[in-house]
């Protein structure tokens, strides 16, 4: 019932493979794909292990302040990692919220990325970052915007011969703040809602703001009318439920067993106001 | 259907030459391969927690990782998880505390509180419910865990007598 198995050390020897072999899988921390094939409801692909590929793995800093991730990184290693500044820190903060430690000790980032389940912590971070996700194939290598990269429900934008090899946090401006909103019915669970926010404030109005729902749709919601209508704003009632009522115009959430659709709706503007309010008082 | 793959795989300080598919589980490999049964399969999906193991110190689902990638890696069971014959500190304060009622998730809830206990020396009663929120059990309603896991870390301090 099982096919094949690799286990590459360099990402050329990864890439070669998926260009040759039909019918193959990138295993990285396999907290998903390993519960997925301990269902026997499928046919194992040849499976193309990651995890002996230590240029995938660790985060740098770059001279312009952006981060960037190795795909194999673990969220335990993004939950500690200390090289994440102003706004940044919405990265490690949303790592220290996936599921469990021992979940964390062997789940990467492209992993879950990849995986694409709207309700995970990662795929709204993404795209408030407006993080680049880089993709390597045989013939070379390609950027995707966050926005292009989740295409649907547990699909993205990666060819069958792609892999993912990084992921790219820009800078935000200086004094922003980033804030993981998640509510969840158990600690540890996949978010029913999901706010990732990154806001900057000056002289009492909002300066900045990077608005993204998570579990509210088959990939992140962004809505840049939301944003725009914060910006400027002293973020009193008025300005919050407004722009919470343009995110929720952009929501498409399903009904399931974290939530009905018209619940995770009424959650949007409860979330968005916990998140500005974390985001102003912290210091 | 493929070869088995040979792999050489440390478990408790041993090394243990076996032959596994590409999709068998550490956590299969650790119950029917090599007898150590002491780790439990609830959920299979990694939810549940009574799989959980050390693999190269840290705690891991052993049913959501595949056997063939563990090559080289330090796997520690419940099996090696105390000195000799006698009961670690931690398995001793569950006894101590009454935190065991049908006992089937309390192998993965020792390494989950010794993975705690070796990061945090005064965790809080909030630290050890986040640390243990990835562990259920069904019997307890976890206040007597907690309570063990709280005395477990006082010990080690040495702030009260009874460690073994």
């Amino acid at each position: 019932m099982s096919a094949a198995f690799h286990e590459p050390t360099t990402i050329a020897e990864a890439v070669a493979i998926l260009a040759t072999e039909p019918d193959v899988c990138c295993l990285a921390g396999g907290q998903s794909l390993v519960a997925a094939l301990n269902t026997r409801s499928f046919a194992a692909p040849t499976l193309v292990s990651l995890q002996r590929i230590e240029e995938l793995r660790g985060l740098r800093r770059g001279a312009d302040g952006s981060v960037t991730v190795g795909a194999m990184t673990t969220h335990r290693d993004v939950a500690r990692a200390d090289c994440f500044q102003a706004g940044q820190e919405i990265v490690p903060q949303a790592a220290a919220h996936i599921a469990h430690p021992a979940v964390r000790t062997m789940g990467t980032i492209g992993g879950s990325i990849c995986h694409a389940d709207p309700a995970a912590d990662y795929p709204g971070v993404l795209a408030a970052c407006g993080a680049t996700v880089t993709l390597v194939n045989a013939r070379g290598q390609r950027e995707l915007a966050a926005s292009d990269f989740f295409v649907d429900f547990l699909t993205t934008a990666v060819e069958p011969d792609e892999m993912v090899t990084a992921i790219t946090f820009p800078p935000m401006p200086e004094g922003t703040r980033g804030i993981y909103e998640k509510f969840c019915r158990s600690e540890g669970d996949f978010a029913t809602v999901s706010v990732a926010l990154i806001l900057g404030m000056h002289d009492g109005r909002c300066a900045f703001a990077r608005v993204a729902l998570g579990g509210c749709g088959p990939t992140p919601v962004r809505a840049p009318e939301a944003e725009t209508r914060l910006i400027g704003s002293r973020l009193d009632d008025d300005d919050i439920s407004s722009a919470s009522n343009l995110l929720c115009s952009r929501a498409a959430p399903q009904s399931d067993v974290r939530g009905s659709a018209e619940y995770r709706l009424m959650l949007v503007p409860r979330l968005l106001v916990r998140a500005l309010d974390r985001a102003r008082r912290r210091p | 259907m493929s070869a088995d793959i040979p792999i050489k795989l440390s478990v408790n300080g041993e090394d243990r030459n076996i032959f596994v598919t590409p999709t068998r589980t550490l956590l299969e490999t650790l119950r029917e391969d090599l007898d150590l049964t002491g780790t439990k399969c609830g959920c299979n999906q990694g939810v549940c927690g009574s799989c959980t193991v050390f693999c190269d110190g840290l705690p891991i689902r052993a049913c959501l990782a595949l056997a063939v990638t563990m090559r080289g890696r330090e796997i520690v069971t419940i099996e090696g998880a105390h000195p000799g014959d006698m009961l670690s500190v931690v398995q001793q304060a569950f006894v101590d505390a009454g935190a065991v009622q049908c006992g089937f998730c309390i192998p993965g809830m020792i390494v989950s509180a010794t993975a705690l206990l070796q990061e945090t020396q005064t965790p809080s009663d909030h630290d050890i419910r986040e640390a243990l929120s990835g562990n259920l059990c069904r019997c307890t309603g976890y206040a007597k865990i907690v309570a063990a896991v709280s005395l477990a870390a006082r010990r080690l301090n040495g702030t009260v007598g009874g460690a073994t």
